[in-house]
């Protein structure tokens, strides 16, 4: 119960017991249920202004204090969204000066890798002439060496072919005439020899 | 064998065949079944199979020179056959003939050919070799096949050399 309410309770206390009677009929009076007494109106409204006035001197600057609290507040959250969209306004701006480096970038590296994929074709184009000429110049020297093994082996097979010539020809052609004449030419050359 | 058994041997023949005298007849014989013995494997294997008994051996022997040589011959080498000797016959006959050779003080002349000479031939290749060298020589023919042709003669340390066989290699070797 609020302090206001005990007040008027306490008065209207004083005022029934001043107020209920019995009249000469003997009917119970009482005040009126609906309208208060003057006393308790009074009493009543005194409490009410001394309620009002202790709720204007100390709750009055405690819910002042809180209001300005909240709008300190409220304008610290304002200030800092400020801030935050102002940071924000800033990396955007970052993020869209990054992206023009980047594709600054990405035309500088295209233009590098073209560059060197020039070179590496240019020194490939001229590797690539080397070993052909080196590949020229050993199928040459097999060429050479080729023609020389099959012309030693030709005339191995021609000095094979003609010694058996010989042996054939030589052992056909010694009858008995021939190894007499050979029998005696050797004896008349051992016997000038001296 | 050992150089002094092969001389061994060597000297109890020449004194067998100076004994029986048929010394230079046997040193012939010998000589030329000493080339043969040389050139033909089948009588040397048949010779020197140690699974044949010696007994045997020497009845080849007597089969192969009997009447074709004198039985001094024979015998001789039947005995070398018998002694198991067989392996070194032609360094004991080649040891006897330069033996034989010495005695006379003369240098065995050996001569290859592809066919056999004549006994003229042999007389004036003789002549020819002692003009030739300067020495007395003990003429000793082989009848080789594979000189083709012409004859070789060795003296010692001499070669002539007149064969066709080795104008043909000479030829090849060009070739």
């Amino acid at each position: 119960m609020s302090v206001l309410g005990i007040i008027a309770t306490a008065g209207r206390w004083v005022a029934e017991e001043e107020h209920i009677y019995t009249d000469a009929d003997g009917n119970v009076v009482t005040h009126s249920p609906l309208l208060p007494e003057t006393a308790e109106i009074i009493w009543g409204g005194l409490a009410s202004v001394i309620i009002f006035a202790a709720i204007y001197k100390f709750g009055w600057p405690v819910m002042k204090k809180s209001f300005a609290a909240r709008t300190e507040k409220i304008q610290k959250e304002l200030d800092a969204a400020a801030a935050d969209t102002s940071s924000a306004a800033t990396e955007a701006a970052q993020i869209r000066t990054a992206k023009g480096d980047i594709a600054g970038e990405r035309a500088r590296l295209l233009a590098e890798a073209e560059t060197q994929a020039a070179a590496v074709l240019e020194d490939g184009r001229a590797r690539l002439s080397v070993e052909v000429a080196e590949v020229e110049a050993k199928a040459a020297a097999d060429l050479v060496s080729a023609q020389s093994r099959v012309g030693d082996e030709l005339r191995a097979e021609i000095a094979r072919l003609s010694s058996a010539a010989v042996d054939h020809v030589v052992t056909g052609s010694l009858d008995d005439a021939t190894q007499q004449e050979l029998i005696e030419n050797f004896i008349a050359r051992v016997g000038a020899s001296a | 064998m050992s150089d002094n058994r092969i001389e061994g041997y060597a000297r109890g023949l020449f004194e067998i065949a100076r004994a029986e005298g048929t010394l230079d007849e046997v040193e012939d014989e010998l000589f030329r079944f000493a080339r043969s013995f040389e050139s033909s494997d089948a009588l040397r294997n048949a010779l020197t199979d140690e699974q044949i008994p010696p007994a045997k051996r020497q009845a080849i022997i007597e089969d192969l020179l009997g009447g074709k040589a004198t039985g001094t011959t024979t015998q001789l080498i039947s005995m070398v056959v018998g002694s198991g000797r067989t392996r070194d016959l032609p360094a004991i006959v080649d040891n006897l003939v330069a033996r034989a050779s010495a005695a006379k003080h003369q240098e065995v002349a050996e001569v290859r050919s592809a066919v056999p000479l004549t006994a003229d031939q042999e007389a004036r290749l003789t002549a020819a070799l002692v003009n030739a060298t300067g020495k007395q020589v003990n003429l000793k023919v082989v009848v080789d096949p594979s000189v083709l042709g012409g004859l070789v003669a060795t003296v010692g340390d001499t070669v002539i050399d007149g064969s066709v066989r080795t104008r043909i290699d000479q030829l090849k070797s060009r070739l």
